[in-house]
Formats: C-alpha cells, structure tokens, sequence
C-alpha cells in the first residue's frame, strides 16, 4: 500500500499501525502510552499526525490507499507541544532526565512549562517497587500491563479527570495489595514514576565497613544487560568487566549465581524423578521465579503443593556462603549481596523463612549506578574472573536467564540421573526462543515426561487451564524470563531482549562443562556437606515452603 | 406538540408491515436525524447496524442527558414515554435485536420506576441501567463501558458501535428524542421533520421545553422565553459555546458559520448583568469535574484552563493568561480523544472571539 507522507510518496504495511509505520519509515512521531502488542489506548495524544486537515493519533489508525500525512506541520507541532508543556507540568519531582518524556521535550525544544505543578500525592512504598504519582503522566502502560500483560490487576487508575491517577485498591500500597513485584510496570514506565526500592546506601555502608565480608553474586542474565548502562550494545556480554568493577566496588568476593542455578538443578531434577516415582503431584512447577511464587500464593494456592520447594539459585548460594564457606574460612560477619535482573527477588530476600541468608538485592541498574557512582571506568576495564571455590559454573546455569533455561538444564540432568545414558543431542530447541507458551516431551526409562515452559503470567493462567496434560512446567513471570526481568536496563524493546537472549544461549555453548551434574564443585560440595540432593541437610538448606497469602 | 403523541403501538404495528429494509426507508424519506446533538442521520446509522455480521446485536436507548441546561429528555420520558420505548422496538424489531437497554441519567432516577411501568404494560423486555452520575456517559462508547461495568472511558472510534458496540457486538444507540421521533414518524402520516425540541434557561422567565420550527428566529424564541433584561449572549448548552445575541434562524448551519454548535437545541440566555468572564469560569469549573481524566489535552487542559480563568476573574491574571487559555483551548480542540473534549473548549474560545474585551478589563 502507498500513502503520502511529507509530501513524498511511501509504501507501507497496511497491517501496521501509522505510528509504527511512520517510524520505520525513519519519521520520528514521539509517543508516550503506545506499547507494541497492546490495543493502543491513545491517551497521551502526543503521536498525532495531520490527515484530511484533521488531527489524528497515529498509533490508533491504520494507513488507507492514497492517504496524505502531515508529521510536522505547524498545527501538528503546536499540539504536540502544548499537550508535553501540560505533561510536563505534573511532571516536576526529582525528574531523572533520562526517560521518554525528556526526550521528547528536548526534540520540542521546550524548555519550560507555564504551570505550577498542583498534584500532591503520597508515595506509593511497596516493599520491592515505589511508586511516585507525582512524576506519573497517566499514560496508562503499567496499567495496561499489569492488567494485560500479567493478569494481576495490581494497580488501575481510580477518580476521574484531573483527580485521576494509578493506585491500588482502595489507595493501598503495592505491599497491601495481591502483587508479584515483577516489575513489568517499571520497565514500561516512560517517565520514571516507578522505581526500584533501592538497596545501594545500604549496601555502600557494608562495603565501608572493614569488620564486614561483603560478598556479591550475580545473576546469569545480567552478564548479557549490564554493559547496555555503559553504552555497549544489547548482547555484549560482560561478564569480566563486571567481575572486575565489582572487585573494584570493594566486595570481598565475586561469586557466580550460575553455581546457585546448578545447585538447584540438581535438588529440583532429583526431585522430579522422585515424584515421578511416586505418581504425583504433578504437574511440578519450577519455583525459582519469586513473583510466580508470590503469584501462586495469592491466586492458586491450592497448587502450593505443586511448587518445588527449591530456593531459588541466589538463596540456595547464599545459604551456602553464610553456612559453609564462612565456616570454611571463619568467617564471623559476612554480608551477601545479589546482583539481580528481578524487583521480586527484593521481596523474596525479605521473606521471613528465608532467613535474611541474603543480606541485599541490587538490581541490574543499581549495579550501573553503584559503578557510575565509584567513577569506575567500566567500558575500559580489563576482564577477570569469578572468584574461585564457590566461583565455578557449568553452562547450564547460564541459560537460566531466558524462559524455558531452567527446565532444559533441568531435563538434561534428570535424564542423565534417571537412566544413566548420555544425552545425544543437550540442546532442547522447543523450549528456546520468545513464544509465551514453549512445550515438548522426552522418553525417560519408558515414560514420557511432558513439560512446558511458560513465560508471562496472563500466558502462565492460560497455560494452567490444561496444566494437567503436564509433568513438568517452568514459569517465568516476566514475558521473556529473567533477560526481560523489572530489574533489567530501560527502556525495554523487544530487539534488546531478543539480543541478550542470544547471548546467554552462546555462552551455554561455548562453556566446556554444560550439565549441572557434572559441575566438579557441586560433586564435591555435596561428598563434603550436602551428602546428596534430598538429603536431610540439603532439604534444611535448599528447600523452603509456601503459604497462602489472602488479598 | 407531536412529540407528545400518542403512538398505541401504531408505529411498531406499521414497522412489522413494512419490514427492517422498509422502516429505514421510510426513516430516510422522513429525514428523521439524531438528536442528541450530532444531528447524524437516522437512517444510516440503522443501515448499517442491519448490515453489520453477527449472531447477536443490542440496542441502547440514550436517556444520560446530561448537558448543562438540557431537559428535553425528561420531557419526553415523563410525559410520553410509551412512544419512546415504542421506538426502541421497533428498533430491536429492525435489526432482530436480542436485549435492549435504556441507559439512563443518575440524576433521573426517579423516572425509573415510572418507566418500568410503561415497560410492563408493553410486555417487552428492556433493562433499565441507571449511570452514576458522569457527563461523559452520554457519551455513546462510555455507555457502553459503563454497562459493561467498567470505568467510563471513551473507547477510540473506529470501530463504531455500529460495528462493534456492547460486549464487541453490533450497538445501535439512539437518543430518547429521536427514538420517539421514530415512533411518531411511523405512527403518523402526518410526521412533520422540521419540528424540534428546544430547551430554554438562563435569564428569561418561562424557562422549559420548546417545540418549534427548526428555523424560529432566535429573538422569537427569547421573547416567548420573557427575558426581564436585555440579552447580550445566548450559550448552546455548555458544549456549543456562545455567540451575541442576534437575530439568526437556528438552523445547525447558522450556528455553526458563528463558531459555535447548536447540538441538541439548549438555549441558555446571558443577560446584561452578568460578566461572560463569570460564565466562562463557571462552565470551566463543570467541564474539570466532568473530564474523564483518559486523555491528556482534557484532563489537563480543562483543569489549566480553569485555574487561569480564576485568576482572571479575581483580578490578578496577566494579559499573556489570555494567549495561554487560547493555547490549550486550539490543542483541546484538535486533539482530545472525544467530543467532550473536543467540544469543552468551544465555550471559552467563542467567549474570546466574541466577548474578549471583558476578558481584557478584567485583567488590567
């Protein structure tokens, strides 16, 4: 199809909507409330376009045969300019200057707004994410998410006109209401209004503190994210760099979450093959992502059986510093920090049957910040290497980081433990990739053992209406997994996922040790301390229970 | 007056003989066009809700009139009602209709009693949803959010609710006025189109419901009106903004050519003793309690719009106050996402086009 845009003819998909056309076609149509994937709500008015001496929003209309745009006209510019001036007015309270609606307000050269701010909310202080309605624009895209996307329903928009604004039921805090803290919402905020509950002073004390040995791991995804803060592009993997800034930072010892992600292969594959030896309860879902924990606790706590009772990796590591290594060395007053893409695991390390055996949770932002903050000169640091003993890894706790990672590891060392065989081919091509819903079966000892991966928790609902057909379903609560995760660098497009994706899954390949079972310190940390998985002390250490949660 | 009427089911009776193709033809031939403010015509709406592919559709009877000094529709429902249901029959004869709704003002709850009583009597099945109270639920896609139990927001058009209306099946929503028109028109050979509803408030001393000739000169309708002070300016409801009061026929054309929009024929008279600067900060004040709050221009700009209005009015605006009023009013105007947006301007910038002297002194 061609229409006429500026007064030059183009071709474009009809299929697609004007504002999405437009911008491939190299036009620049700022937009603040459209996602890609979402019906367009057009609330911010801000993507308008001249048509048939009309204004229209270009994310809700469609391109028609011989159609003649207008993208900059003069009345175009002047209502962008006054509706961002209007925006921009609420918009006062310690504005970070690096979002969307900066950005715009640069490209409209509008220095300031003729309007005082009048809006005066209270903060919204959830235990993982603050929301601050003071800097909110009321684009609607955490509401659309978390409604659409999640299916939680944590947070809609409640008055109307200039009263309206997002909050949970009842003007509650998120920490009152029934929500995972996934942190979709963050990542889709255009304007900052949404945040982590930052751990960075905290943390910063602990490293300035010589009576304390401070350790930090970091999560197998962040390796593919973290150097996106530093300018380098999505998918670099940074895995030395970070290494070496965050010895720089100050931390004792840097440690490898991926040692975590074996540990829990190993206890959550034997734990398969015992339910599969005693008939139930299936189907076992993973339990590694605390917001789907958090999830199941609020909405289908009759499936808290059904939950592994796994830790998730960074716990599991964790426990392991505080009650092993620390002995091990004599170590009386050690701090563990987890680098992670999450918000949720903020909550998860607050829980109380978790025992505080993580100290702190920074996200992968925190971590830019904390580094920025040092003056480290990341981009040019040389690439060093984890810290050895508990600093070992096989690939299979990298690919953690994407949905469907954790079964594929953990099928790969079920099925070695079970039948004794080697796997021919390792690599389980119908759990790769970005699909919501990814499914597939494998023969173990005669049996056939189905499983799914599921990332998204509105995908998550769909997928637990026939859950019964399953043995084995991995749930991840952000679309896309941990790479995609409420911690991960802004703003989030699907290029920079699919990117960091692939990233992981090259750096599966490329490591010499590629199942968790044949990681040389797991063997040797469970001949030394654990005995076996299951076992008595690795049930104390390694495994957690579950309650219902009533909101 | 027609629209007082009485049907006794003659119209339904004559739409079951003509069939759904001969009832939109005949609404054709009548020049029957909506009156709730758009002035849409009739026939094609209904046309295209036949038309439309589906194994269920709806008809929705609008009865949330909720535009300052607009009382025609409760005119019509207290004191005829049997023709407007009679209208929503024919209506859901038409197009095989499987429920039917009339959505009806919170403020009039005390006709629905009454009404299902009508409704009783006519051994049909119409559900009575009684709003909560918002303007913007007279907005046809906000009906349809709020009956689905929703937040009313306007949904993006297209698709139309013609096409894609109530729980996402095809929805023909009609205003109370033209569906009894409907009725009549049927009924009656006699039907006579130019005839239309007026309301008249503001200062004059018999304020009420006018049926006139849709081309009565606007001074004679004052003066049936008996204003006790000269006029100055006459509002079209508040969404049609004003213009000084002339002597113009009040055809939609004419008002429009002034800038203004005569929507579904509300007179409110403006005498002497009044600032157009009070006015236009009163309206301002209804259109920020009334905004939606969805889209940015409105919910903002009605808000701006009034805090510098009250500023002036007070005495302590600046001269640039003015300049910035008719900024946001233009962009309100270009760029909301529905007609109370669109429209929740027209009042200030016809009050400037017009009147901007009083602005003027009140800011010196």
């Amino acid at each position: 199809m061609r229409i006429k845009v500026d007064g030059k003819d183009f071709e474009v998909k009809p299929d697609e909507n004007l504002l999405v056309n437009l911008n491939n076609l190299g036009f620049n149509i700022p937009s603040l409330c459209y996602m890609p994937g979402l019906k367009p709500e057009a609330r911010c008015r801000m993507c308008v376009v001249e048509v048939n001496n009309k204004l229209i929003t270009s994310c809700s209309h469609y391109p028609k045969e011989g159609m003649e745009v207008f993208t900059d006209s003069e009345r175009v510019r002047r209502a962008r300019k006054i509706n961002a001036e209007l925006l921009l007015a609420e918009h006062k309270d310690s504005c970070s200057q690096e979002h969307e609606l900066c950005k715009i307000i640069d490209e409209l050269a509008l220095r300031e707004t003729r309007f005082e701010p009048l809006k005066d909310y209270k903060l919204d202080l959830g235990e993982a994410i603050i929301r601050n309605n003071n800097l909110c624009i009321n684009c609607g895209r955490c509401v659309q998410v978390c409604t659409n996307i999640q299916s939680v329903n944590a947070i809609s928009f409640a008055f109307r006109g200039h009263e309206e604004h997002v909050t949970p039921v009842f003007e509650k805090d998120l920490s009152e209401v029934a929500c995972t803290f996934c942190g979709q919402c963050l990542i889709s905020c255009p304007v900052g209004a949404i945040k982590e509950r930052e751990h960075l002073n905290e943390v910063l004390k602990a490293l300035k503190d010589k009576k304390k040995h401070v350790v930090i791991q970091t999560a197998p995804s962040i390796r593919a994210s973290l150097g996106e803060e530093f300018g380098l592009p999505p998918g670099t993997l940074v895995k030395g760099k970070m290494v070496a800034a965050l010895r720089r930072c100050g931390f004792d010892k840097v440690f490898d979450t991926d040692l975590g992600a074996d540990l829990t292969i190993m206890e959550e594959a034997t734990e398969l093959l015992e339910r599969i030896k005693n008939n139930g309860p299936f189907p076992m879902f993973t339990s590694c992502c605390p917001a789907w924990v958090k999830f199941v606790e609020h909405f289908y706590h009759q499936l808290i059986p059904n939950l592994s009772t796994c830790k998730s990796p960074h716990e599991m590591l964790g426990t392991l510093i505080k009650k092993y290594y620390a002995k091990l060395n004599g170590l009386k007053d050690v701090i563990v920090v987890s680098a992670m893409p999450c918000t949720a695991k903020k909550f998860e390390a607050a829980r109380k049957e978790l025992k505080k055996m993580v100290d702190f949770v920074l996200t992968t932002r925190e971590i830019a910040r904390l580094i920025k903050y040092l003056k480290i000169d990341f981009v040019n640091l040389p690439d060093e290497d984890f810290d050895p003993a508990l600093g070992i890894s096989t690939g299979a706790g990298a690919i953690f980081g994407a949905t469907g990672g954790v079964m594929e590891a953990a099928l790969r060392t079920a099925y070695e433990i079970a039948t004794g065989k080697k796997l021919t081919k390792i690599e389980f091509d119908q759990l790769r990739g970005l699909n919501g819903i990814k499914e597939g079966s494998i023969i173990i000892n005669g049996k056939e053992i189905r499983f799914a991966a599921v990332s998204g928790l509105a995908n998550t609902r769909e997928l637990l209406k026939r859950m019964n057909k399953y043995h084995f379903i991995e749930v991840m609560a952000c679309p896309g997994g941990c790479i995609a995760g409420g911690g991960q660098p802004l703003p989030k497009t699907k290029e920079r996922i699919e990117k960091r994706m692939r990233a992981l899954y090259e750096e599966d390949a490329k490591l010499p040790l590629r199942k968790s079972h044949e990681n040389p310190i797991i063997k040797k940390l469970y001949d030394e301390f654990l005995e076996k998985p299951l076992s008595r002390k690795s049930e104390e250490l390694l495994h957690t229970r579950y309650k219902k949660r009533e909101d | 007056m027609q629209i007082l009427r009485k049907t006794g089911l003659k119209g339904l009776e004559k739409a079951k003989r003509l069939g759904s193709r001969g009832v939109i033809r005949l609404l054709k031939e009548k020049k029957i066009t909506g009156r709730g403010g758009a002035g849409f015509p009739t026939w094609k709406k209904w046309k295209m809700a036949l038309n439309a592919q589906a194994d269920i559709k709806y008809v929705i009877c609008n009865a949330d009139e909720g535009e300052s000094g607009t009382i025609k529709d409760r005119f019509i429902l207290m004191n005829n009602p049997e023709a407007v249901i009679e209208g929503i029959m024919i209506a859901s004869y038409v197009l095989n209709a499987k429920e039917s709704f009339i959505y009806l003002r919170g403020e009039y709850s005390y006709l629905k009693k009454p009404l299902e009583k009508v409704i009783r009597k006519l051994k049909v099945n119409i559900r009575i949803i009684l709003g909560a109270g918002a303007y913007i639920c007279g907005e046809e896609t906000a009906i349809l959010e709020s009956i689905e139990g929703k937040r009313p927001h306007v949904r993006e058009k297209p698709p139309y609710p013609v096409e894609k209306g109530l729980y996402g099946k095809p929805t023909l929503i009609n205003n109370v006025e033209t569906l009894a028109d409907v009725a009549i028109a049927l009924a009656f050979d006699d039907y006579n189109p130019e005839l239309k509803l007026f309301s008249v408030a503001g200062n004059v001393t018999k304020p009420g419901v006018y049926e006139l000739h849709s081309n009565i000169k606007l001074y004679d309708l004052i003066n049936m009106a008996k204003p006790k002070k000269k006029i100055k300016a006459v509002y079209f409801g508040c969404f049609g903004g004003c213009i000084p009061y002339t002597d113009i026929e009040l055809t939609t054309e004419n008002v429009c050519r002034m800038g203004a929009l005569l929507g579904s024929g509300t007179i409110i008279a403006v005498d002497e003793s009044h600032s157009i600067v009070d006015v236009a900060t009163n309206i301002a004040k209804f259109y920020e309690f009334e905004s939606c709050g969805k889209c940015t221009p409105c919910r903002e700009g009605t808000n701006r719009i009034l805090e510098l209005l009250e500023r002036i009015s007070v005495g302590k605006g600046k001269l640039e106050d003015i300049k910035t009023i008719e900024d946001i009013a233009l962009v309100m105007r270009d760029t909301a996402g529905c007609g109370l947006g669109r429209s929740a301007s027209n009042h200030i910038l016809t009050a400037l086009k017009f009147f901007r002297q009083e602005f003027e002194e009140r800011v010196k």
